[in-house]
């Protein structure tokens, strides 16, 4: 159990930078997840620090110590694998007991501890399968075992929900987080799933092309992302673009005037990031609103989302909770006008840079 | 229930199953066997009882004298045992040889890998004699080998070389090692880089990973590789013929030279089911001592 810090960590594969300078620090006990679409640098940065790749530049240290030319098995760090890699030929209890012999570990000591690792996972009746006689999620716990078992400095798992079923993954999710807290583990957890993220991290660091967007608690990166990345990945968010005007007063290029903070960006060209949620829908157009027309309405049972084109050509989604039979709401069909209200303060300015939704504006 | 009792007892054999044509399929390979594999052995295996005559050339019997002559003749007793010391060398040496390179090439991601294997099939496109040929090019006397030793003042006289048995063993070792190469490499690619990896994560070094997870695992290769090469070596003919000289006697040449030189049918049928009988039972025997060590191994291993 110890401390991580990635400084300035790098991997370039030909002209191809795979990993750009990604410094991080977790602390002992934390875990933090890498998040991130495909192909961003997580499995990369991982296995670099598991010691599987030579990173290009940077340095990693684990618990104080400079583990950056060590080879892999001189790290301390207990990995868990998306394929498992359980060792085929030996049985669940021998594979859980690998670890301990490498560090020698006196054999009624490791029957023990062997024993109450799996117990922990909840395997103890499997001990004498071979890998081949278990499923998945068993064998997914096996590895987590495996991983646990010799108290690693780091605990390293990349997708390693992955490949179970839906409730499958939600149980295991859960086993991990409670297993990771109970004993302390510093933990870097990989996944391009933001919800899982979201669930199970103390905080988070989210990557596109190999470089970190931005780090911080679900509730830091929801609620104040760094940029229309950060904002179209964690949730989703409804973008405008245009320019501010002045402190406090948006221009759309639709010709909307906003009202927004007056704090942060200087005026000049900008972003704006809204969440759907954060939206208020009235039927009817009315002052004191921006007013569209409904282009669909979409029922996702708890929330009905509004898919709303402005008359300056842009389109917004809002996400209302469903209303009620009686609702005026209720009768709101495409095509009819709406008013869609929300507070100044649920607007987030951003740099005007590319974002990751890919249907911009109306989400 | 009743429904399904009363369709299977339809009597008259008039069932309900669809028509297979799986049992048709086999009867060309079949013939085939039967015409070029099983005939001549079973015509052979006759002949092995049959007597030899100088004049008559060969007579009907039925005797075990071919095979009693074999037993007590120490000149044959000795090609035999030259014959299975020659393949168990080889097929040792090409395996320590090939478990590297067949390792290297699995693993590597470089883009030289396909270089590689065609480097390791091409040898299997030339065939022995003119392998052969070449190797003497290489250990004559005038061979680029002495040339070398001569030349850095190693040696003053050129070495023999040729018509030795290392000049055989270094012929057969070259002749087998693409199989075992090519053997080792499909099964070793087989065998996911994550499980070593997930060795080294646990605190194996890369000799503890060997021994303890990529050797195991890759044991049926060895397995397959070693019965393959071992064979191949118990039947080598053209390369002791050609690198071992008129003194080097394997089983293959000799019971060749039973056919064309003696004419002795009845014997060089023997040899032949000698050889036969020696190579499968050493095979078997191997097969079976390296997969009881990787059972064993697999018990020894369990934590009590
Ligand atoms: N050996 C390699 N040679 C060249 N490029 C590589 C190599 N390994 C990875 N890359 C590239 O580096 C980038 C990052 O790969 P990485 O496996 O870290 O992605 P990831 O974030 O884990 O994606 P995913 O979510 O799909 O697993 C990818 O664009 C990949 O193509
Ligand atoms: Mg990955």
């Amino acid at each position: 159990m110890s401390e991580l810090i990635l400084d300035r960590l790098r991997k370039e594969y030909g002209s191809f930078v795979a990993v750009d300078d990604v410094s991080l620090r977790v602390e002992e006990g934390e875990l933090v997840a890498l998040l991130g679409p495909s192909g961003c640098g997580k499995t990369t940065t991982l296995r670099m620090i598991a010691g599987f790749i030579e990173p290009t530049a940077g340095r990693i240290t684990i618990g104080g110590r400079d583990v950056t030319w060590e080879p892999p098995y001189r790290r301390d760090t207990g990995m868990v694998f998306q394929s498992y890699a359980l060792f085929p030929h030996m049985t669940v209890a021998q594979n859980v007991a690998f670890g301990l012999e490498m560090r020698k570990v006196p054999r009624a000591e490791a029957e023990t501890r062997v024993r109450q690792a799996l117990d922990l996972v909840r395997l103890g009746h499997l001990a004498e399968r071979l890998p081949r006689q278990l499923s998945g999620g068993q064998q997914q716990r096996v590895a987590l075992a495996r991983a646990l078992v010799v108290n690693p400095g780091v605990f390293l798992l990349d997708e390693p929900l992955s490949n179970l079923d839906a409730k499958l993954r939600l149980e295991v999710r859960v086993e991990i987080r409670e297993l990771q807290k109970r004993l302390g583990l510093t933990t870097v957890f990989v996944t391009h799933d933001q919800e899982e993220a979201l669930t199970l991290a103390d905080r988070l660091v989210v990557m596109d092309h190999g470089v970190v967007q931005q780090v911080g608690t679900p509730e830091e990166l929801y609620e104040s992302p760094a940029n229309l990345f950060v904002a179209g990945f964690i949730g989703r968010s409804n973008v405008l673009r245009g320019r501010l005007a002045e402190r406090g007063r948006f221009i759309s290029k639709g010709g909307l005037a906003l009202a927004v903070p007056a704090d942060g960006m200087a005026p000049g060209e900008a972003a704006l990031a809204l969440r759907p949620e954060r939206i208020v829908v009235a039927p009817g157009a009315s002052d004191g609103g921006v007013v569209g027309r409904v282009a669909l309405v979409t029922y996702l049972g708890a929330a009905t989302e509004y898919r709303v084109t402005l008359d300056g050509g842009e389109t917004i989604t809002a996400s209302v909770p469903t209303p009620r039979p009686g609702d005026p709401l209720k009768q709101v069909a495409a095509g009819d006008a709406v008013t869609l209200t929300w507070p100044a303060e649920s607007c987030r300015l951003l740099a005007p840079g590319p974002g990751a939704t890919p249907d911009e504006g109306g989400l | 229930m009743a429904t399904a009792t009363a369709i299977g007892a339809r009597p008259g054999g008039q069932r309900a199953e669809g028509f297979s044509l799986g049992p048709f399929l086999l009867v060309p390979a079949s013939l085939l066997v039967v015409a070029f594999l099983a005939a001549p052995l079973l015509v052979l295996f006759r002949y092995s009882f049959n007597r030899y005559s100088p004049r008559e050339f060969m007579v009907d019997a039925f005797t075990l004298e071919n095979y009693a002559r074999f037993f007590t003749d120490a000149y044959f007793i000795g090609v035999l045992a030259t014959t299975v010391q020659v393949a168990a060398v080889c097929t040792l040496v090409s395996l320590l040889f090939a478990y590297p390179l067949a390792y290297l090439m699995a693993r590597t991601e470089s883009r030289w890998k396909s270089a590689l294997v065609i480097a390791v099939v091409f040898p299997l496109m030339v065939g022995n004699v003119v392998r052969a040929a070449g190797w003497m090019a290489v250990l004559g006397n005038e061979g680029i080998v002495n040339h070398l030793m001569l030349s850095i003042g190693l040696i003053s006289r050129p070495v023999r070389l040729m018509y030795t048995p290392f000049a055989v063993y270094v012929g057969i070792i070259a002749v087998v090692l693409p199989y075992m190469i090519l053997t080792l490499q499909s099964v070793i690619e087989g065998i996911g880089r994550e499980v070593e990896e997930a060795a080294a994560n646990l605190g194996a070094g890369p000799m503890t990973t060997f021994r303890r997870v990529l050797l195991p695992l890759s044991l049926p290769g060895v397995i397959a590789g070693g019965t393959l090469v071992f064979i191949l070596c118990m039947n080598a003919y053209a390369t002791p013929v050609l690198l071992g000289g008129p003194q080097f006697k394997m089983m293959a040449p000799a019971l060749y030279d039973q056919f064309t030189r003696t004419t002795n049918w009845p014997f060089g049928a023997a040899l032949a089911f000698i050889l036969m009988t020696s190579t499968l039972l050493l095979t078997i025997v191997g097969t079976t001592v390296l997969s009881r060590r990787m059972h064993h191994r697999k018990l020894e291993a369990a934590p009590r």
